[in-house]
Parts: structure tokens; C-alpha cells; sequence
């Protein structure tokens, strides 16, 4: 079964296509990749996904569920962790991971709560308010947010930014962990080596469109992904 | 120079971002044929408002406009200290690069000034001379309100700037700056010990030259003091700009968790509940309370305690009665509603299973159970203090239905973003002909409710009624609206 479906999926923004005819499949419990230069569209893509914008053409169907109309139904599904680490700004980091909670209505609270204080040492500064968090702490309150209710399906935007290497290290393991327990993610990222390590099936998007897709044991048996990226990316790649 | 010209880009694109360039460049033009259309008028208006109160409450309106575009201390502090979601802005670069944060927010101080001034004033002054051949001004009036406008305009601006800034620094500071400026205002308003212009010397410049006077030596005196109070006001405010913002120990420190217990408060509104009890801590932690106060609780006290004192104090009859007064506070509170969706960024929402409207509805919720008790207190201590509880049955009223109808127009017409669709000229017209009409319709209707008590009622009623369909069908349509646009 499919998690994401998308075909010749289009979204405009006045004169620019930051998606121009984007078809894709992310099976059920695989690690996903979506790599492109800056401006490629993978935001908007992971945007429209998500439900928080309508494409302007093309079908896209995450979990079975059509992305028009559906976006807090697949929200409510899916843990998603956003390009821009905004936590809101007077909660504190505890308050904010109780907030998400009761939107999310899940139970148990306080203990998934402290697992996740406890997995990114958040102890010391979860009674801080989030706006005086340091920008990787921030990170870490979204990274717990967007997991703290287990979903089946991770949309993940560039979740290693701000993060030290311990901690980077750390959420890799963790996220193979998700792997083997066959979760399905959806990981866009610029570090490539990590992800390389991370994503069983990947695509790269440029200028709205995709430009190279399927597994990565394939697409990285001749180069690596890094020299793969520069080759497709490049300006006199095949288009 | 340099820097202020890319500030002045930003601002632009910043409000071409909230509609488009034509939409934006519409708002001068909108401003400009209401200032014609009005100073046009203005003789069948002198008929119902003496010309010099007039004056006075335009000018109060426009330096209290500029005291709210001005509290750059606090607005730059927080620009500074946050990102505004996607937004980030020049004045929060010192941070990053060899700039001083004194240059920025004189930038930014000059930058709001010009904006406002080409935005605003500029094109008010330009209807009222375009209008002056045709309704017989002779120019050097036209001249004296527009350069008395423009001084108000500054005197408010300079005045917020200087405050928000010290006040940003010191706390104790800003309150004694307040309770200054509050004891001038009851000086005036409540025990007439001075006029306006001790305040606002731009309101003697004006009282000072024709039609209202020919003292010229006194307009002088009173241009050199409003320029004065201006450049010195802005001194204080450039001098006391701090040169860091790496925040205090004391505000990162372990706060209390609070926000569970606002949940179990909020239990009734069942899925609303996470909402509502979030912002009930954002009102606190943010002083938007404080803000409301003072903007809202602090104005209605004063005025509940100017007319109880004119009227029993002075023995001075108030022509107003109490059904005008709750009719002005259904429309005066409205303005809370921006409050409440100016206290934090909501793009973290992207994240969460809620959609745009159903915060739009909790920040109506809020509204309802912020205004409904303190609206009510106003109306019932003037019905007491000025003995009209016979007209209860009917101020009640008015005031729920003109506060719920004004509300639910606003979150319709602006989302959750009122302070940006409102320099929509489309989003600004239709809004003021939605409060405007109504409003002038209960003020006319509520002089009446002494001489023809059973003819006014009637009317009144029936407008209510109005009022409630139209709030109804809005509501009901707030979901299509907002279901297709994000945060």
C-alpha cells in the first residue's frame, strides 16, 4: 500500500511553478528522500502534502486521504516537523509538548512528555519560555512535538538544522530506528551523507520538477549521492 | 540614507505581501475622496458638531494613531528578540551585522514617519485642498489643519517612541510615565484645570489662527513648542535605545507551568479547550493583558468617570445617554479582537491538526468571555452613576449584538490577521461601511430614545435585528472563507 501517492502534481505562484508536473510513490514503511537545490519546491511539496496549501493541479493522496480539504485530517495522522523552528513563543518547552498533547488527544501525557524531555536533555530547560530557547533547543521542542504522538507517517524538513553532532547522531539513530520498525518517512535535507546513510528510496526535485528517482542502493552504485546531487542539479543536466 | 530607503522598501513590500500593488497603492486614493468627500460635507456636519470639537477630536484621533504606530521600543524589541514566523526584518540585523541599533530604530523611526505621513496624512491634506475651491476654504486654513495635523501626528509618534523605549528598559519607568501622562489627561478631561493644548500644543497652534482666533504670537509660541516637544521627545528616545539585546537572566529563568491549569479552567469548551487555555496564558505572559487595560479598560473608566462628573460634578447636562454609550462600546471593543491575534506567531499551527477557522473561532470565544464582562460593568456602573437603569433593557442589548456583530465582521473580513487586511483598501472600505452605517444609524436613533421613547425603541430593536442576521449569515459563512488559506 501506498503512503503517498502523488501524480503530475502542479502549484503555482503567480508566474513561478514551484511544482511543475511532480509524480511520485512513497510505499507504506519506507524512508523517503526529497533532495534539491534551495528553491526546488520540496517545501511547497511537503506543504501541500500536509494539507497547509491546495496545488493548483494533479492529484496527491497521503494515507488515502486526498490533500484538498483533508489537511487537518492528514495533520492529525501525521508528525510533522517544519522547515522554520517557531515553537510558540510563551509556552514553555514542557507547556508547548502539554499543548500539542491535548490537541492531539493522546493520552498518557506526562510520560511521553518526560521520554521526550529525557531523549534531547530537556530537563534542565523546560520551564524556559520558548522564544528565550537557543535555536537547536527550539528544534529539539519541535522534534518532540512532531513525534511525541508516534505517528506512522513523519514529514520531516531539514530536521538535523541547529542540532549539535551529538545530538544529530542521536536523532539518526533514532530515526533508524523508525526505519526498522518499518515506519514510513518523509526526509528532505541538504546533508546528504546522513541522509544517504538514512533513505531507502529518494528523488531529487529541481527547478519544481524531478529530475532523478528511485532506490538509493541503485541510484549510488556507480557515485554517491553528493556527486549524483551536483550531476543532476548541475545546468547542462538533462532536464 | 541608504538604510532608510531599504527600510522603506520593506515596509512596502511587506503590505504588498498582505494584498497586492494595486490594492496598496489604492489605500492613498481611498484616504484622499473620504477627506474630500468629508471636508465637502463638512458645513451640514458643523450643523450637529461644533466645528472646534471637531477639530479637537480629529486631532486627538490622529496623535493617537501616531502613539500606536510608534511604540517602536516595544515592537523593535520583540522584532529583535523573535522571529516573526517567516518574517524577519532589517531592524533585528545588528545582530549580525556592523550596524548599531540606535541607527536602525531612528531608521525605523523616520521610516514610520514618512510611511504614515505619505500613506495618511499626506493624501487627507491633499482632499481637503483639493475640496477648498469648491467648498470656499480659503488656503491658509487648508494650510494650518494640514500642518496642524502633521504636528499632532508627530507629537504622538515621538511621544510612544520615547515611552515604549524607556519603558522597554525600565518598568518602574514606563509606569510613572503612564501615570503622567493619564494625571494630564484627567487634568484636562475631568477637572478642566487646562485645556487640550497643555497636552497637545498642536491644538493651540490651531485654536490660535482663523476661524477659531488671530492670536498669531500664540500660534508661533505653540508651533515652536509642538516641534520642540517633538525633536526632544525623539532625542530621549534615540539617547536611551539600548545598544544590546542578549535579553536578561531573569526572563530566561524556570517559569512556572501554568498552562494545565488554565486547561482545567476551559473544560466547558471542549475541543476549543487547548486553544483558549493557551491563549489565556499568552494574554499573560505577553502583557497583552496590560495592553488591553490600557487601551480599553483604562479609556472606558475614564470616560465613565468624566460624564458621571460633568453631569453630577458640573452639573453640566451630557446629551449622550446610555444607549449611545453602550452602542460606542460594542464598536469601541473591537478592537481587542486584533489584540488577541497579535499575540504570537501561528505558524507552528502548519504542524498540528487545527485548521485557520477554528482558531479564528477560539479567538472569537476569547473575545466574548474577555469583553462580555468588562462591557457589562461599564454599562451597568454609568446606568447607576448616571441614573439611567430604566434604559437597561435596551443598552444590554445594543451592546451584545453591536459587539458580537462587529467582532464576527472584523474575523470574517480579516481572518486572523486584522492588522495587516485592514491596509487593504477593498478589506478597509467594506469594513467601514459594515461599522460605520450601523453605528451612525444607533448614535441618531439613541438621541431620540427620551423624546420619542417608543418610536426610537422600535427602531432600535429592528436594527438589532439587522444586526443579528447579518452576524449569523457571517458566521456561517467564516468557515468557506478562511478553510482554503493557511496560517
Amino acid at each position: 500500500m501506498a503512503a503517498i501517492e502523488v501524480r503530475d502534481l502542479r502549484k503555482k505562484y503567480s508566474t513561478v511553478n514551484a511544482l511543475d508536473g511532480v509524480t511520485f510513490e512513497v510505499k507504506d514503511g519506507t524512508f523517503f528522500g526529497c533532495f534539491g537545490p534551495n528553491g526546488a519546491g520540496k517545501s511547497t511539496l511537503l506543504k501541500v502534502l500536509t494539507g497547509q496549501i491546495e496545488p493548483t493541479e494533479g492529484e496527491a493522496r497521503v494515507l488515502g486521504l486526498d490533500v484538498r480539504g483533508n489537511g487537518v485530517r492528514i495533520r492529525e495522522a501525521v508528525g510533522i516537523v517544519p522547515e522554520v523552528e517557531s515553537p510558540p513563543s510563551y509556552l514553555t518547552a514542557y507547556e508547548f509538548l502539554y499543548f500539542v498533547a491535548e490537541v492531539r488527544k493522546i493520552g498518557n501525557i506526562e510520560d511521553r512528555i518526560e521520554r521526550w524531555l529525557r531523549f534531547f536533555d530537556l530537563e534542565a530547560t523546560k520551564g524556559t519560555l520558548c522564544k528565550d530557547l537557543s535555536k537547536g533547543t527550539r528544534q529539539k521542542v519541535m522534534l518532540s512535538a512532531a513525534f511525541i504522538h508516534e505517528p506512522r507517517l513523519l514529514f520531516l524538513d531539514e530536521p538535523f538544522v541547529n542540532l549539535d553532532p551529538i545530538y544529530q547522531h542521536k536523532l539518526r539513530e533514532y530515526l533508524i530506528g523508525l526505519r526498522e520498525e518499518g515506519r514510513t518517512v518523509f526526509l528532505c535535507s541538504h546533508i546528504l551523507d546522513i541522509a544517504q546513510k538514512l533513505c531507502q528510496e529518494m528523488m531529487i526535485l529541481n527547478h519544481g520538477r524531478v529530475v532523478a528517482a528511485g532506490s538509493v542502493a541503485e541510484l549510488t552504485r556507480k557515485e554517491d549521492l553528493e556527486s549524483l546531487f551536483l550531476r543532476m542539479v548541475s545546468d547542462d543536466a538533462p532536464a | 540614507m541608504h538604510l532608510l530607503r531599504m527600510m522603506l522598501r520593506e515596509e512596502y513590500r511587506l503590505h504588498v505581501s498582505y494584498s497586492s500593488a494595486r490594492m496598496f497603492l489604492a489605500m492613498p486614493i481611498f484616504v484622499l475622496l473620504i477627506s474630500l468627500i468629508t471636508s465637502l460635507t463638512l458645513r451640514n456636519l458643523q450643523a450637529t458638531i461644533d466645528l472646534e470639537d471637531l477639530m479637537l477630536g480629529l486631532n486627538a484621533g490622529v496623535c493617537l494613531y501616531g502613539m500606536s504606530v510608534g511604540a517602536l521600543g516595544f515592537m523593535g524589541r520583540t522584532t529583535v528578540e523573535r522571529r516573526q514566523g517567516k518574517y524577519n526584518y532589517i531592524v533585528a540585523m545588528p545582530g549580525l551585522l556592523p550596524m548599531s541599533y540606535r541607527s536602525t530604530f531612528l531608521g525605523m523611526y523616520v521610516r514610520d514617519i514618512i510611511f504614515y505621513m505619505a500613506l495618511i496624512l499626506g493624501p487627507a491634506a491633499l482632499g481637503l485642498a483639493v475640496a477648498a475651491p469648491l467648498a470656499g476654504y480659503s488656503w491658509f486654513a487648508v494650510g494650518s489643519v494640514a500642518v496642524t495635523l502633521v504636528l499632532s501626528f508627530l507629537l504622538g509618534i515621538s511621544l510612544s517612541f520615547a515611552v515604549s523605549v524607556i519603558g522597554s528598559r525600565s518598568r518602574p519607568a514606563l509606569f510613572l510615565l503612564v501615570g503622567a501622562i493619564v494625571a494630564v489627561l484627567v487634568g484636562f478631561g475631568v477637572f478642566r484645570l487646562y485645556g487640550m493644548e497643555a497636552f497637545l500644543p498642536s491644538i493651540g497652534f490651531q485654536t490660535a489662527l482663523p476661524p477659531f482666533g488671530q492670536d498669531y504670537g500664540s500660534a508661533w509660541y505653540h508651533l515652536v513648542l509642538s516641534v520642540l516637544s517633538f525633536l526632544g521627545l525623539s532625542a530621549v528616545a534615540f539617547a536611551c535605545v539600548a545598544e544590546t539585546y542578549d535579553g536578561d537572566v531573569k526572563r530566561r529563568a524556570s517559569k512556572q507551568e501554568i498552562l494545565p491549569s488554565y486547561l482545567r479552567r476551559f473544560a466547558f469548551a471542549r475541543s476549543y479547550r487547548p486553544l483558549l487555555a493557551k491563549d489565556a496564558v499568552d494574554l499573560l505572559r505577553s502583557g497583552t493583558i496590560g495592553k488591553i487595560s490600557f487601551t480599553f479598560i483604562a479609556p472606558l473608566t475614564f470616560l465613565s468617570f468624566s460624564t458621571w462628573y460633568v453631569n453630577n460634578g458640573l452639573n453640566v447636562p451630557v446629551g449622550f445617554n446610555l444607549v449611545f454609550y453602550a452602542s460606542m462600546v460594542g464598536f469601541f471593543g473591537v478592537m481587542l479582537y486584533s489584540w488577541l491575534t497579535n499575540m504570537d506567531t501561528v505558524d507552528y499551527f502548519e504542524t498540528l491538526p487545527v485548521s485557520p477557522q477554528k482558531l479564528i473561532r477560539s479567538k472569537l470565544m476569547m473575545f466574548l468571555l474577555l469583553t462580555t464582562g468588562i462591557s457589562t460593568s461599564f454599562v451597568l456602573a454609568l446606568a447607576f452613576l448616571n441614573g439611567e437603569t430604566r434604559l437597561l433593557w435596551l443598552a444590554l442589548p445594543v451592546l451584545y449584538v453591536t459587539s458580537a456583530y462587529m467582532v464576527v465582521s472584523m474575523s470574517y473580513l480579516t481572518g486572523l490577521h486584522p492588522n495587516s487586511y485592514l491596509f487593504n483598501p477593498q478589506v478597509l472600505f467594506r469594513f467601514a461601511l459594515i461599522s460605520m452605517l450601523p453605528q451612525i444609524g444607533l448614535t441618531i436613533l439613541s438621541f431620540s430614545v427620551d423624546s420619542s421613547p417608543v418610536v426610537a425603541a422600535t427602531a432600535i430593536i429592528a436594527v438589532l435585528g439587522v444586526l443579528l442576521a447579518v452576524t449569523l449569515a457571517l458566521n456561517r459563512r467564516l468557515d468557506r472563507r478562511w478553510s482554503s488559506t493557511g496560517f
